[in-house]
């Protein structure tokens, strides 16, 4: 199938192309830990979006300037359900090493994800998939307009991936103690018989920034926070947000080369004292 | 007790706690007056090791701090995995960690690792003590008629012959050689297994005395757990041993800090070397009973630590990607280029969040979930009348 | 029966550590059939019964050995045959990289083992020291030994020079986490497609300008419900479906340095894929084509 993006596509619901598709398929594989996503193309840029329960809330921004051609209609809804695992792997079909150029396509409602990659240093092949979709779930709404930020929180990624790493995985929960008394930051975590602390003072130089007014102390399950480490391991960036109702919202920014910007975050629901 | 030991020190203690814990999964802790000495014993008792850190590796040591009996020190027993747990990535420590500190909280009974790192980072692990007992081996060290001292690339070179499958290696001395094999019991179906043999010559190591020509035979899961030790501090090997059945001691030490022991039980082998002519007579050597261990059997081990191992791998590949950047000089540079979505101007520590989309998803049985749905307001047929109807 | 082989040059040793570790991982077991000019790994479907090789290499030894000696049981029967566990072979082989010599020969142990001897130098280069692997052999018996004849294959259809292996291999792994089946397409015009379709996904990566070096259509279609591209000829276009695993194994052999791997096809019948070096080495791989 030969492709140039204004052969005939123009009534397309949702045409884009990248030079190369490795950024976008790095920060689709750091929020696959399930095996389907909800694929919304709008007109600010495309979002992949993928939920653990009724938990945990993963969603994958790329801002249309990403993309060397971005159309959507704006007269249609371009939204529905795609396996993520099926994508990420189409889009690194030429191996992670090397990059290659992405062209993507969605007819109309019910049609498949059409992909065309071309890889930089082979000019002789090519690559299509054809990707079923279906009819989108509906997410959680978790955002609350009615709660308020207690505490917010800018660190660098890599830093906060360290602190991450080195919590025991075998703990089930993560307390995160937040106060505008020193240490200001405390993560603790509980083993079998043991307890360990992490304290992160404001005047660390891994705080970007740090605003607490009052002290909170929220808990959440290791196993969700530790969802997030793949996304931390590509980005630059991290703010933690934390809502007067527990949820903790995560924003992570990844920089590319060309200073363009992608992001991902992930909302997280607390762990409540019975 | 309490103690404090510098940076460059902590990677070494941190190394140690890893090759104990390739041994035994309980780790014993005594203060001295001079020193402070680390344990292990592994579970078939057939290994066992001992680390002696001088007072000179510390930066400040106090071996009976909160006791009132001045001859007192410490003596407890602590879980090696709370131990690894403080000590998780010995490589990144060694950049990140400014100092460590150790004491006792009498009162509640717990191990207090303090580990003060780089940025102002404070972790701090509270270790529940198990017991309060010491425990100590007996071996002979220095009046052994063998001794060699080894680079340890010499001998990690050589194990790296072997196959992970191999349980247990037999250390022939000679004066004119040293041959290491894979040992084969009576046991083993030889049509399945490879036996590999190394001879290395005398010349190769710093020293070699042999006084009296012997064979050993000892596992090499604990032996590439000393390796391995030996290798990441780069320090030679000794090995001092007398007859078969007395214990081999392995000594790793840098001559002034520490000083680590690792007492490996030895067991004779049934089968000769595959250089020997005597091939006819391995039929007989086959259906002698096996040879009676003295000093504790060669057994297979538990599982447990080598899962260990395991889990730490994965976290140590995780934190070695990690470089933390040292300052903050990228912020000024993104408050140019952040992206602007909407046209109001944002401080660079905001991200607004992501844009959602405007149409809401259409449920399929939304509405029979709104708690004003009545079933009268559907107009038309009603294909099926509810099954349940009152 | 005696057999004594050395190899001493650097470059032959590695190739030769490739080989065995590419076999090792295209199958457990294998035969090595030594002859007076060359060395054959067989390897045969694992089934119960006789049946034909899906492996067979051959390694024409004068290029690889500096000596090699063969004795056979009799005049009748001069080669020798040996069951052996590929894996063990290839682990022995693994120091051959950095070794000064390799010897290898047939010994009687407590079994017969194929004993290899290999010199490393150490880390004082002045110095070396000896490794000896006995690795267990069963010697086959020349009664068995019709089984393991190079198989006969019907006459492909179309032969086509592979792109890269590496570069396919890549692809292919990509592939088989999606679907566990995998068509290989080819045309008289050059191209190749590698397709798999499943309730979720079809993906098709196509190769074009490839050197065809035989084609013996026109294929006949007619029972087939085969999707044709526009413009496409059918009648000059093969298939055939395959396990995308086996074929993804086949394809770590681009760790053997090679000149070029021949794809011959017979229509929905059989893939068979034939690798060769510059000192003549030849790894063919036959994989039967699944039919519904």
């Amino acid at each position: 199938m030969k492709a140039r993006m204004d052969d005939g596509t123009s009534q397309y619901y949702f045409t884009a192309s990248m030079d190369s598709g490795k950024t976008l398929c790095s920060l689709l594989k750091a929020i696959q830990f399930q095996e389907s996503a909800v694929f919304c193309a709008m007109q600010e840029g495309l979002k992949l979006t993928v939920e653990e329960g009724k938990c945990v809330q993963a969603s994958a921004y790329v801002p249309s300037d990403n993309f060397t051609e971005y159309h959507v209609r704006d007269d249609v809804d371009v939204i529905f359900k795609i396996s993520i695992a099926v994508l990420t792997e189409c889009l690194n079909i030429f191996g992670s090493a090397e990059e290659s150029s992405l062209k993507m396509y969605y007819r109309c409602e019910g049609s498949p994800l059409l992909l065309v990659l071309q890889p930089q240093s082979f000019s002789n092949v090519m690559t299509d998939c054809e990707i079923a979709t279906q009819t989108a779930d509906s997410l959680l709404e978790l955002r609350d307009e009615d709660t308020s930020e207690v505490a917010k929180l800018v660190l660098k990624a890599p830093a906060f991936l360290g602190l991450l790493a080195d919590l025991e995985k075998s703990c089930d929960v993560m307390e995160m103690h937040l106060s505008p008394e020193h240490p200001n930051v405390s993560i603790v975590t509980y083993g079998m018989q043991d307890r360990s602390c992490i304290d992160m003072p404001k005047s660390s130089d891994m705080v970007q920034s740090f605003s607490c007014e009052e002290a909170v102390t929220l808990k959440y399950q290791l196993q969700h926070i530790r969802l997030i480490m793949k996304a931390l391991a590509v980005s630059s960036k991290v703010v933690l947000r934390c809502s007067s109702n527990g949820l903790l919202l995560l924003q992570l920014k990844l920089e590319k080369e060309d200073q363009r910007q992608m992001f991902s975050e992930f909302y997280i629901v607390p762990l409540l004292d019975d | 007790m309490k103690c404090h030991i510098p940076g460059p020190n902590v990677k070494v203690l941190g190394r140690t706690i890893h090759a104990l814990a390739r041994l035994g999964d309980e780790l014993y802790l005594e203060s001295l007056s001079d020193c402070i000495l680390l344990r292990t014993l592994n579970a078939a008792e057939s290994a066992y090791a001992m680390v002696k850190f001088n007072k000179n590796f510390f930066s400040y040591f106090n071996y009976n701090y909160y006791c009132t009996d001045d001859k007192e020190g410490l003596k407890c027993k602590i879980s090696m995995k709370s131990a690894l747990n403080t000590f998780k990535s010995p490589t990144h420590m060694d950049k990140q960690v400014e100092n460590l500190e150790i004491k006792l909280d009498a009162d509640s009974c717990k191990l207090i690792f303090v580990v003060k790192c780089k940025h102002g980072i404070v972790k701090t692990h509270f270790v529940s003590i198990l017991d309060c007992k010491a425990m100590q081996a007996v071996y002979t060290k220095d009046l052994v008629p063998n001794r060699i001292t080894s680079p340890h690339k010499i001998l990690s070179e050589a194990i790296g012959n072997f196959q992970n499958s191999d349980d247990q290696l037999t250390i022939e001395a000679f004066s004119n050689s040293l041959i290491i094999r894979n040992y084969i019991d009576s046991k083993t179906d030889l049509t399945k297994v490879i036996r590999t043999q190394i001879s290395i010559k005398p010349i190769e190591f710093d020293s070699y005395i042999i006084g009296e020509e012997t064979t050993i035979t000892f596992t090499l899961k604990e032996f590439r757990a000393l390796l391995a030790f030996a290798e990441a501090l780069s320090l030679p090997i000794q090995l001092h041993f007398e007859v078969t059945g007395k214990p081999a001691v392995f000594i790793v030490h840098n001559g002034s800090t520490f000083e680590a022991h690792f007492v490996l039980a030895t067991s004779k082998p049934d089968i000769p070397t595959q250089e020997t002519p005597t091939q006819n007579n391995s039929m007989i050597d086959r259906k002698r009973k096996e040879v009676d261990n003295t000093q504790g059997t060669v057994r297979k081990k538990a599982h447990l630590s080598i899962d260990l191992s395991k889990c730490l791998d994965e976290d140590s590949h995780l934190f070695n990607f990690i470089d933390i950047p040292e300052d903050g000089t990228e912020v000024e540079k993104e408050n140019q280029t952040q992206k602007v979505w909407h046209t109001s101007k944002i401080d660079c520590d905001n991200i607004p969040p992501s844009p959602t989309s405007k149409m809401k998803l259409k449920t399929i049985f939304k509405r029979c979930f709104e708690s004003t749905f009545d079933v009268r307001s559907i107009q038309g047929n009603v294909l099926a009348e509810n099954s349940d109807s009152e | 029966m005696k057999f004594r082989a050395v190899m001493m040059d650097s470059s032959p040793m590695r190739e030769f550590a490739n080989i065995v570790s590419t076999i090792s991982k295209l199958s457990k077991e294998c035969i090595l059939r030594l002859s007076s000019d060359q060395l054959y790994f067989i390897v045969s479907e694992e089934n119960n019964g006789p049946a034909p090789p899906i492996l067979w290499c051959e390694v024409p030894q004068a290029l690889f050995f500096s000596e090699y000696q063969i004795v056979g049981v009799d005049d009748e029967h001069k080669d020798i045959y040996l069951g052996i566990i590929s894996a063990n072979l290839s682990k022995s082989l693994v120091t051959l990289k950095t070794a000064k010599s390799l010897k290898m020969k047939l010994t009687k142990k407590q079994c017969p083992c194929l004993t290899l001897e290999i010199d490393l130098p150490s880390i004082t280069m002045q110095q070396s020291r000896l490794v000896t692997h006995d690795v267990p052999v069963i010697v086959i018996p020349r009664k068995l030994w019709t089984e393991f004849h190079e198989p006969r294959v019907p006459r492909p259809d179309i032969s086509i020079e592979l792109p890269s292996l590496k570069q396919l291999r890549t692809t292919i792994d990509r592939m088989k986490t999606m679907s566990p089946e995998v068509v290989l397409r080819a045309s008289a015009e050059g191209r190749l497609t590698l397709q798999i379709k499943t309730d979720l996904a079809k993906v098709s990566t196509r190769f074009r300008d490839l050197r065809v070096e035989a084609f013996e259509g026109p294929i006949d279609h007619s029972d087939s419900e085969s999707e044709s591209q526009i413009n496409e000829d059918v009648s000059r276009v093969c298939y055939c479906r395959v396990d995308a695993k086996k074929f993804s194994m086949f394809l770590s052999a681009d760790n053997i340095s090679h000149n070029r791997t021949i794809c011959s096809i017979v229509h929905k019948k059989l893939v068979t894929l034939c690798l060769q070096t510059e000192e003549n080495v030849k790894l063919q791989c036959f994989i039967t084509g699944i039919v519904y």
